[in-house]
């Protein structure tokens, strides 16, 4: 089969996975050297696709050939898609071109499950072996780890690739056993920590050879079962405790063709996976903790975020004057980043800040206007209730034309 | 009314706010020439010839800020520069801060400047030439604001020993292996080079494009945001967008699975007996 037959067949089975991440690699630069490539720890989005999402890196799967079932994948075994393998070669080959055009930032391998759990592993590393030490590319490369691979060759792996990740696919054990029989949490896990003792190893050891420098990430399933988004985002803490991720990524479940009973047929939940992102960033950057965002089981609202939602249930801590709150807590005004945080207290170490400070910042006033004070404002929505509040703030989505037929 | 004209270059604009300052003209009083474009009120006021009286003590990261400022192509480009500089050198230093009126403007300024050269990262589209002489490597980019100098820097550490051009409207760029060559007005030879440019192999790069959207997911509002329709024209994928949008209107939008993979001929796996013995 051509090449370009077995490129359409790859990409295609690849675009399941949500990253595409090209940042947190070290400084290397090929300037006046033989070989090719470079990162300084950005990552650079070279195109977008109509999706919305952005094109960082060839994504690609070796081969969609795949002994396991999994009820969610399009490459599962008893789906009825053609199949096809690259060589190693053909993917170097791929990679280095779209590498010199400028269309991509390197190259995150994936590879459906053949003969072996070793054997697959082995192949995604001789394709990062090969790059990095027959072409001396010193752009990215972000490899999949297969959970049940021998530990050794994870580690080896982490020595060719800026990026390793496991896939943790769906949070419960009964959820995997149901829609991923072949996969377990456990090794899962076991993986992810193999990983973190690698990173962990080389830490403080400026001398030690790299592992893994943009450390390890995963991706969850949203909606291809009922785990609830309080479940989800628990065990996201979890994973950002325990083994130190970069990221999880959250994957809204499109629908396959040929599509199994077990999954669903309906849209992908974008908005539900957009709220678990706003989530996952307050966890990561604002200091929240899952239990805050939730008060039992549960999903997040899909009609207003979650720091607005959090707001609204703790009216006791606002309004805030920011003249004189902490950072942390002004960084917790619905409507309020971290980067206006940031403005604003650099600006009250000069003067007093004003309700028009905040017009000229890019924050979004319609929100945060009930819960700040300033010298000059106070504001009068802080005596109505949260769910009037509520009722003002929520997103209404567009009317919509009724069906013709009811 | 005093009237200037930089010829769009920092360094010239340097001396001249320093005359100014040093005379303590307010920036009320000044205007400089933008775009060839002469000021309705310019007057024949000539410059001051000597340095005048006050001595502004102005800090190194004041004109670094000010240096990439003056990348942005727009009204005002040089006189918003020594109003900021006016007010700091006059010990306000809010002039700088985003919370304040001038200041959000110099942010915004900076930050569309930063923007601009990480599209000319992500957007610029190299095409291999024939074995010669000239570069290896060329590209034709329209950037909004005057960054290809500055920011082409990021290709030598990427593209190794490759020589490479990248010719705009304006300026231009060449890397011959050893130095950046940069120049204000893009020789028509290296344009031609770039818009010319045969590129018989592109076919690999559409057909990824093509088959990694994913049309269940189409959300083209979130790409304008991200990747804006002026680049569409230079991006070899830029022709596809529409069609890609609008099949995915019309029935694809079902499933992830890209049109023209269906019926190609699927083959389902069966576990053979020692597969079955590795995976339990």
């Amino acid at each position: 089969m051509e090449l370009i037959d077995k490129l359409s067949i790859l990409a295609d089975a690849a675009k399941y996975d949500a990253s595409c991440a090209s940042s947190g690699a070290p400084k290397r630069s090929s300037e006046g050297k033989s070989g090719l490539g470079s990162t300084n720890g950005m990552g650079i989005c070279h195109s977008y696709t109509p999706d919305g999402r952005c094109v960082s890196l060839l994504k690609i799967l070796l081969t969609n050939f795949c002994l396991y079932d999994c009820q969610y994948c399009v490459n599962r075994r008893s789906s009825d898609v053609p199949r096809v393998r690259f060589t190693p070669e053909e993917v170097v080959t791929l990679t280095l071109d779209f590498y010199r055009r400028n269309c991509v930032s390197g190259l995150f391998l994936s590879s459906g499950i053949i003969r072996s759990a070793d054997y697959t592993m082995e192949q995604l590393i001789r394709v990062a072996k090969l790059l990095r030490e027959e072409h001396e590319f010193r752009g990215y490369i972000h490899l999949k780890t297969i959970p049940e691979a021998d530990p050794a060759l994870i580690e080896e792996a982490g020595r060719y690739a800026d990026r390793l990740s496991v896939n943790i696919e769906l949070p419960t054990d009964a959820s995997l056993q149901t829609l991923a029989p072949e996969k377990q949490l456990g090794s899962i896990k076991q993986a992810m920590q193999t990983i973190y003792t690698g990173l962990q190893t080389v830490l403080n050891e400026p001398r030690a050879p790299k592992f893994a420098p943009a450390g390890q990430s995963t991706q969850m399933i949203v909606g291809a079962d009922d785990t609830d988004d309080s479940t989800i985002l628990h065990s996201a803490q979890a994973l950002y405790g325990n083994f130190r991720l970069r990221r999880v990524y959250y994957s809204a479940f499109s629908p396959i063709p040929n599509s199994p009973k077990s999954v669903p047929l309906a849209a992908p939940p974008l908005m539900r996976e957009h709220r678990l992102y706003q989530a996952d960033f307050l966890l990561r950057n604002y200091g929240f903790t899952a239990g805050e965002l939730f008060k039992g089981p549960g999903h997040l609202a899909l009609d207003i975020d979650p720091k607005l939602a959090w707001a609204l249930e703790n009216r006791d801590v606002f309004p805030l004057d920011l003249n004189h709150a902490e950072a942390s807590l002004i960084a917790r005004i619905p409507g309020i980043g971290l980067r206006t945080t940031e403005r604003l207290v650099e600006l009250r170490r000069q003067r007093r800040i004003r309700y028009e400070d905040l017009t000229r910042m890019r924050c979004v006033l319609a929100k945060a206007k009930p819960f700040f004070i300033t010298s000059d404002y106070h504001p009068q929505q802080a005596e109505v209730t949260s769910h009037l509040l509520y009722q003002q703030l929520r997103d209404r989505p567009a009317p919509q034309q009724m069906g013709l037929w009811g | 009314m005093i009237h200037l004209d930089c010829d769009d270059l920092f360094d010239t604009w340097r001396q001249q706010a320093r005359w100014l300052l040093s005379h303590e003209v307010d920036p009320s009083l000044v205007s400089w020439a933008s775009e060839g474009v002469a000021d309705l009120f310019a007057s024949d006021d000539a410059p001051p010839e000597t340095q005048g009286p006050f001595q502004a003590r102005i800090p190194r990261t004041l004109l670094d800020t000010l240096e990439r400022a003056a990348r942005y192509r727009g009204d005002q480009r040089w006189s918003l520069l020594y109003e900021v500089l006016w007010r700091v050198s006059h010990g306000d230093r809010t002039a700088v801060l985003a919370g304040d009126k001038l200041g959000s403007e110099l942010q915004r300024r900076i930050k569309q400047i930063q923007r601009e050269a990480h599209h000319l990262h992500a957007f610029v589209r190299f095409v291999a030439m024939p074995e010669g002489e000239g570069p290896h490597y060329v590209a034709w980019h329209e950037p909004a604001h005057d960054i290809l100098h500055s920011a082409s820097e990021h290709f030598i550490g990427r593209m190794g020993r490759h020589r490479w051009l990248i010719a705009t409207p304006r300026d231009g760029v060449y890397y011959d292996g050893e130095r950046l060559i940069h120049q204000r007005r893009c020789p028509i030879e290296w344009q031609q080079l770039a818009q010319n440019a045969d590129d018989p192999h592109s076919d690999m790069w559409l057909t990824y494009y093509s088959h990694i959207f994913n049309p269940a997911r189409l959300n083209p509002t979130v790409m304008q945001g991200h990747l804006p329709m002026r680049f569409w024209k230079n991006l070899p994928e830029g022709a596809l967008i529409p069609g890609l949008i609008i099949q995915a209107r019309t029935g694809k939008q079902q499933d992830g699975q890209a049109s023209g993979i269906k019926g190609r001929g699927g083959k389902r796996i069966t576990l053979g007996d020692a597969e079955r013995l590795q995976n339990p």
